[in-house]
């Protein structure tokens, strides 16, 4: 008790940060480079890294790809699986951990595989998305493995306002499509087929004369 | 207004794949670029005068010209991290025209005798990324890229390194980083990447747009080319056009166009016939026009002389019904969000301001708030690693002077209402506190 | 390798001409050539080149607009600079009131209070105020991040010297950031904790009271502690350490930054193992065995004793003597034993005498290298030595060199080493075969076939070819790091031989920058060798009226009866030498065992009949000599503790009551005798070599060294390695947690090793032994137990064991091949 206690933020404006109680556990090991011999790593994962290995001149421009294949394999980038991965790249756990975070695609926790982001930056937000976030974040709901969040800018502010509903663009959603959406996303059905970024033609009258 | 360069065809179907490109006379350029003496071809690139469309604006052929010759490794990266708010018109390009940056790019890497090169794709665009990869691969299937192309002695190889999530890697240094395997924070310069860039060799860095516009320069010829759009401004420019207009997209205009062309005919204005408050010239990062400078015309030098830059040709309208406020507070959480950490003003300062703005929101700021507000964005102007700092401080800076009877009154109607909320509470609240009760 | 060439350029510094060498930051030169001072927090030139990160050094430069990050630019000629213009006090305070926004004001409870150079830059370029009003950043605090360091992210100021030297010069990328922007913190991977063999320099470079020592907290504060330079004498690597002294204890370590020597940093051996010099188990009192059991007794008891016995004895005293003796202690330990008692048994080297001419010729000044030739060399070859185990600091500076120079890192070893990783080409070869290694590269450096010399080194002929290339067309400085073990065992001399004519053929006599340098076994090994403390050598390596016998044959004769009576000066037979069973043997039957000792060690414990307490080396005073030939000053920086004598005086004393007093007044009378006797040693005394050590083999006197042989040798073919034929080679190797120091330190015990068996996957599977499990490494009915290791990296058919430590030493075991299976 006394322990939750000590957990309850005392501000509200995000004056604590991830990690701000994360202290070493001294039972541990040092997490030094895994041993390949004594660390086994799902073939799958192996064979991504390695192919992300041969297209760089220089094995650490593989960490990228290399995370994205953990969180493949994982659903996130698990201490396991980054463990697995630094064994095959022969780099410490923690520099991978170092680049994880610093970016915004990478999961640090376990959720949902369905991935939703909502862009709340300028263009969209003129238009709308702040209110298109919690319309959808509220029809979703609790909904099994599905992580919605708000994201910056993703580039399409043409169609604002938009979310990228598993890497597929769609945009503009109105507050009356969400219910729809919400249910292809759970379904794992083609999101708003016919507002999808991809079908967009050019906004330029000059294309469209020719 | 000139013809498309850069959109030519661009909706045909089937664009994205080498056949269709093709048949559009696709790779006949770097077919005759090969065939060039390599300073000559830099000579045509310098005299074309197309500028960096990724932000700074940097002439495209002198910086291919920085890079030294000698048998070192050299490359060229494709900035295609677009991340700037309010910028989508290399997505465009990429996904319906990659072969044409591909070439472009390959025509670049032969004038400064690049053989390893990379596009850095932000890790967003999945399904461009999976365009271009494709499209990577044909090129690599028909013998543009790979071992002696096109009957030359010029070997060429291209890979597409994805992102995942930082807008600080489209900064060309933190990119580098990133394309390294490490954290994307920038790094200190010099050294230039035209010097010491990737796995530390010379490296050209560019724009999408920049890449893409060369086949139509060897087209055109550096004189045909420069005659496009108006002095030092030269060629054609996508500009993506957003926020509060009828007709949000992508359009190719000839440098020098009036913005308000740009806005009220291109773009359809804002809808309902509302008045313009105020628009970014060039993305967020730029310091905010207002209705007063609609008709500049939109070239990097008309722009810079009204106070802001041209930077990726991004204008986002904002209509008199927003708020300043509302547009602080989504600049500074941005920036605050993205700031790489790496350097004390940027860090700090970014997330000072947001806080700041915050609490305007919250009711709880005074109208001394604003002044530090504004005296931290001088703090931070000029003193920091890489300019995302000052990619904050500038539009706030600009917002805060333009705007600010507009923030002093949010600031006095949020604590009114703060103040008024409080109240209610209380009220509501069965307080008794030794026989007083509310 | 070209090093830095100090060609001056002049450039103007607040309006005054200032000269500095080209190409040094700006920062550095305003401050040692200008007297001007340019705040920062990130920059550290030790740490590696500028970040520019924190911004706190920002200065005007006439021609460029934007202000400059002084830390960052180079000084070049003709440069106008202003640091103390308003724009430049404007950036200043704008980054100081950036700083401080979330730096918490605990100040007064702060480890870091009076020497922070945060403190030091608010008051010297802050605003003195701050319009912050929102809540600072906030974590828990402090939390551990190691046993050793206490981390409080509060603190934190995010100039990342701490993570870039985890990652850029200790290289073991254990510390990093996690998340951006403003919710960067520092940390390590999945609450693992930090531990590495350097992570305590992370505690001097954190410019704030971020990252605190544990040990030391709350200790002290910089006004309650006085600050004493001397050296760290816990291996050979002799780094310069100052101790923070505060009422005659030790309560830190900190370094003493010489680019000669430790380059600013420090193992954590050494920055922790101070704790051993205050703990109850240490000898603080003569002890003599009463009833079997060890017991105090009074100096006077134990000093009369010891004489008696020692007089009884007569010549059939021998004396093993430990490398943390100094060359004092070791003179005087020859005069009681070769003048007072007529022995000349006595030895400082584990592996047996080598061939005096043969050490002469290995440590003839032309062929020295120094530490800094390390960092600078075109390749250095490391061989048959594991430099973080043997040297610690010199892994930083092979790291450096590699790093930062381009060094060429080549690595002959038999178990793998942790440099591998950044070398250009690392060998194996079998356990004890580095005298065939070394004879395989020498005749392929000759253009003659090496296939079979490899082979009988039990090494792979590519790899011999591959590293003779590499060192041929590395360049003319090369460095070849040995160690010891190449000279010791019965093959030393040949092992002599083919190491000198390596080094003959590649051209290392009398080169600038190239040579050889030793990593011997013990601290001052080099020091005790040159004032004679061998059997076969007198002072100044000069040959010995009468050859004694060496260590193994002392040990030899005391079995057989043949000596009765041995001396253990800092020497723990059972822990330093390579056979237990001899040693067991041999102190079993002799009938004295006199021990210096600071701590109850094995052959102590059980054998000592005297134990006089050893100094501990914040307590000594004396002279050493580092492996690159420089001597070094130990200064005594606190109290003897307890009741701890002066060792030299006591040794003095004892060679007096046995009748030939050496009239030793002070230690400083001893020193100055041996710079007077030892000819190469002419002219040195206690001043010239100062705080700083002088390195005797670049001094004139050195000319006056003995003569020694020339390479080229002829070599006889070298025994081919023992063939496994199902059982595994026996390799050993000391780690550097072995020590008495780190046992006893409450802080470090943690790291004392435990024995592990180290396997490769191949043998492992083969003999169905599991990662983690129990297995029995037996040969000749003698056994040890450890939990297995398997190692990717482990060489097939060798099973490496550790030594030097209490329990399970490879020691015990007889080589070459054992059998290992699950217990
Ligand atoms: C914070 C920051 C973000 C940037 N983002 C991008 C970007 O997303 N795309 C881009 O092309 N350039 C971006 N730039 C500009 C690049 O640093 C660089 O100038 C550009 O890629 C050079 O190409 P260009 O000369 O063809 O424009 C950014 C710059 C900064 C400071
Ligand atoms: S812990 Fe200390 S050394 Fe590390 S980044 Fe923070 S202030 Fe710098
Ligand atoms: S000391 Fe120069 S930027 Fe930190």
């Amino acid at each position: 008790m006394a322990d939750a206690q000590r957990h309850v933020a005392r501000f509200t404006n995000d004056s604590r940060i991830p990690g701000w109680d994360r202290a070493a556990d001294l039972t541990k090991e040092p997490a030094v480079v895994p041993d390949a011999a004594t660390t086994e790593v799902p073939a799958e994962l192996r064979a991504a890294i390695e192919d992300a290995v041969r297209r760089f001149p220089v094995g650490d421009s593989a960490f990228i790809p290399a995370l994205y294949a953990v969180q493949e394999q994982y659903g996130w980038c698990s201490p396991e699986g980054i463990e697995q991965a630094a064994s095959v790249l022969a780099r410490t756990p923690a520099a991978l951990t170092a680049v994880a975070t610093f970016y915004d695609m990478f999961r640090m926790e376990p959720l949902g595989r369905k991935t939703v982001y909502v862009c709340t930056n300028i263009s969209c937000s003129l238009c709308g998305a702040d209110e298109l976030l919690e319309a959808l974040e509220a029809e979703l709901g609790e909904a099994p493995d599905v992580h919605i969040r708000g994201f910056e800018c993703l580039g399409a502010c043409d169609i604002a306002p938009m979310a990228s509903v598993n890497g597929i663009y769609v945009g503009p959603i109105g507050l009356d499509q969400v219910p729809e959406l919400a249910r292809q996303i759970v379904a794992g059905d083609d999101p708003l087929p016919a507002k999808q970024l991809i079908k967009r033609p050019c906004a330029d009258p000059k294309v469209a004369e020719k | 207004m000139t013809d498309t360069l850069l959109f030519t065809n661009i909706d045909e179907p089937g664009l994205n794949t080498i056949d269709v490109y093709l048949a559009r006379g696709g790779y006949e350029q770097l077919g005759r670029a090969l065939k060039m003496e390599r300073e000559d071809l830099i000579t045509e690139l310098s005299g074309s005068g197309l500028r960096g469309r990724g932000g700074a604006g940097f002439p495209m052929g002198r910086k291919a010209s920085f890079i030294p010759k000698g048998d070192m490794q050299k490359y060229v990266v494709c900035n295609a991290d677009e991340s700037e708010p309010g910028t989508f018109k290399d997505r465009e390009l990429i996904q319906k025209n990659p072969h044409q940056l591909i070439e472009g790019l390959i025509i670049a890497a032969y004038a400064i005798d690049a053989t390893i090169n990379y596009i850095y794709i932000r890790g967003e665009y999945d399904q461009q990324a999976d365009i271009l990869d494709a499209a990577i691969a044909e090129a690599r299937e028909r013998g543009f890229l790979g071992e002696k192309i096109l009957g030359s002695d010029f070997s060429v190889q291209l890979e597409l390194s994805r992102g995942a999530g930082a807008y600080i890697c489209g900064e060309e240094t933190g990119l580098l980083d990133s394309l390294e395997g490490k954290r994307g924070n920038p790094r200190l310069k010099p050294p230039f990447p035209a010097n010491e860039g990737l796995f530390n060799g010379p490296t050209l860095i560019n724009n999408v747009e920049t890449l893409s516009a060369i086949p139509s320069i060897i087209k055109l010829g550096a004189e045909g080319y420069a005659a496009i759009g108006v002095k030092d401004s030269s060629g054609t420019k996508l500009v993506s056009i957003s926020g509060n207009v009828e007709r949000p997209g992508n359009y190719e205009i000839e440098l020098g166009t009036s913005s308000r062309e740009l806005i009220y005919d291109l773009a359809g204005g804002p809808v309902d016939g509302r008045a313009i408050k105020c628009w970014f010239p060039g993305g967020s990062s730029t310091p905010v026009l207002t209705a007063d400078d609609l008709d500049i015309g939109y070239d990097y030098d008309s722009i810079a002389a009204a106070g802001s830059m041209l930077g990726s040709g991004a204008i986002i309208v904002v209509d008199e019904t927003q708020s300043v406020v509302e547009l602080a507070y989504k600049l500074a959480k941005f920036y605050s969000h993205e700031s790489c950490g790496k350097c004390t003003p940027c860090r700090e300062g970014t997330a000072w301001t947001f806080h700041m703005v915050e609490r305007i929101k919250e009711g709880t700021a005074t109208p001394m708030d604003l002044d530090i507000m504004a005296a931290v964005q001088e703090q931070i102007i000029g003193h920091c690693l890489c300019v995302l700092g000052d990619a904050m401080a500038m539009p706030i800076g600009s917002l805060i002077a333009k705007f600010r009877d507009e923030f002093e009154a949010e600031i006095e109607t949020n604590r009114n209402e703060r103040e008024r909320k409080l109240a209610e509470e209380f009220a509501a609240a069965e307080v008794e506190i030794e026989g007083i009760s509310a | 390798m070209p090093r830095p060439v100090e060609k001056l350029v002049s450039l103007t510094i607040n309006g005054n001409e200032v000269q500095a060498p080209a190409g040094m930051m700006l920062a550095d030169a305003a401050l040692k050539y200008g007297d001007v001072e340019i705040p920062v927090f990130c920059y550290d030139a030790k740490i590696g080149p500028p970040v520019g990160a924190c911004r706190m050094c920002l200065v005007e430069i006439e021609g460029i607009p934007k202000m400059q990050a002084g830390c960052s630019v180079a000084v070049t000629d003709g440069m106008v600079v202003h640091t103390d213009t308003p724009t430049v006090k404007a950036a200043q305070e704008a980054v100081l009131e950036f700083i401080l926004i979330n730096h918490p004001l605990d100040c007064p409870v702060c480890d870091k209070g009076g020497e922070c150079p945060l403190q030091d830059n608010a008051f010297g370029w802050g605003g003195g105020l701050s319009r912050f009003i929102e809540p600072k950043r906030h974590f828990e605090k402090p939390l551990a991040l190691s046993p050793l360091i206490a981390i409080d992210r509060e603190r934190c100021i995010l100039c990342y010297r701490c993570v870039r030297y985890s990652q850029e010069v200790a290289e073991d990328f254990q510390l990093v950031l996690e998340e951006r922007g403003a919710d960067t913190f520092v940390t390590t991977f999945d609450g693992h904790p930090y531990v590495a063999p350097f992570s305590g320099n992370i505690i001097e470079l954190c410019p704030v009271g971020a990252l605190t020592s544990r040990p030391y907290r709350f200790r002290a504060r910089p006004w309650d502690i006085e600050q004493a330079g001397s050296v760290c004498t816990l291996c050979p690597a002799q780094c310069n350490v100052s101790f923070s002294v505060r009422d005659e204890r030790v309560l830190r370590v900190l370094g003493r930054d010489h680019e000669g020597v430790d380059d600013g940093w420090l193992c954590d051996k050494g920055r922790f193992a101070y704790q051993a010099i205050h703990v109850d188990e240490r000898v603080t009192e003569p002890m003599m065995r009463d009833g079997g059991e060890l017991r105090p007794v009074t100096w006077e008891l134990a000093i009369e004793s010891a004489a008696k016995l020692l007089s009884h004895a007569g010549a059939n005293t021998g004396a093993l003597v430990g490398g943390e003796t100094t060359n004092e202690e070791g003179v005087l330990l020859t005069h009681l034993m070769r003048e007072t008692l007529g022995s000349n048994d006595l030895d400082s080297r584990p592996g047996g005498a080598l061939d005096l001419e043969l050490l002469r010729a290995l440590n003839a000044p032309k062929l020295q290298a120094s530490v800094p030739d390390l960092q600078y060399a075109h390749a250095v070859l490391v061989l048959d030595c594991e430099p973080v185990d043997d040297a610690p600091i010199l892994d930083l500076r092979l790291r450096k060199g590699v790093r930062h120079h381009g060094v060429k890192l080549l690595i002959g070893s038999s178990r793998p080493s942790a440099l591998d990783e950044r070398a250009a080409h690392s060998a194996r070869f079998a356990p004890g075969c580095g005298e065939a290694f070394a004879a395989a590269l020498g005749a392929e450096l000759a253009g003659q076939s090496s296939a079979s010399l490899a082979e009988a080194a039990g090494a792979d002929p590519a790899d011999v070819v591959a590293l003779a290339t590499q060192l041929r067309e590395a360049g003319e400085e090369v460095v070849i790091l040995w160690g010891e073990r190449l000279t010791a065992g019965p093959r030393r001399n040949e092992g002599a031989r083919a190491l000198l004519n390596l080094a003959d053929q590649l051209g290392l006599n009398d080169r600038d920058g190239a040579g050889l340098l030793e990593i011997p076994s013990g601290t001052n090994s080099r020091g005790l060798r040159e004032v004679g403390v061998l059997p076969n050598a007198s002072i100044g390596l000069g040959d010995a009226a009468t050859v004694g016998r060496d260590a193994e044959q002392i040990g030899e004769a005391l079995a057989a009866g043949d000596l009765s009576a041995v001396i253990l000066l800092h020497s723990d037979p059972l822990l330093d030498q390579p056979s237990s069973a001899l040693w067991q043997r041999a102190l079993g039957k002799a009938s004295t065992v006199i021990a210096h000792a600071a701590f109850l060690t094995p052959a102590v414990l059980e054998h000592a009949n005297i134990v006089f307490p050893a100094e501990s080396y914040a307590e000594k005073e004396g002279t050493v000599v580092h492996p690159d030939s420089r001597v070094q000053r130990l200064r005594r920086s606190i109290a003897r503790q307890g009741e701890t004598r002066a060792e030299w005086a006591l040794l003095a004393e004892l060679a007096a009551r046995i009748g030939n007093d050496p009239k030793a007044l002070t230690c400083s009378m001893v020193s100055a005798r041996i710079f007077e006797q030892v000819p190469f040693y002419a002219g040195l005394s206690l001043d010239l070599i100062g705080g700083v050590g002088i390195r005797w083999s670049e001094r004139e006197a050195a000319a006056s060294f003995p003569a020694a042989p020339a390479a080229p040798f002829t070599l006889d073919a070298p025994p081919a390695a023992a063939s496994p034929n199902g059982l595994l080679r026996l390799g050993s190797f000391r780690s550097i947690w072995a020590s008495p120091e780190v046992e006893a330190s409450p802080a470090l015990a943690f790291l004392h090793p435990r024995q592990r068996v180290e396997i490769s996957p191949g043998d492992a599977a083969r003999l169905g032994i599991a990662h983690g499990e129990n297995v029995t490494v037996a040969s000749n009915g003698d056994s040890v137990t450890g939990l297995a290791h398997i190692r990717a990296a482990a060489p097939d058919g060798t099973v490496f064991l550790q030594t030097s430590i209490p329990k399970g030493s490879a020691a015990l075991l007889e080589g070459p091949l054992v059998e290992v299976k699950r217990s």
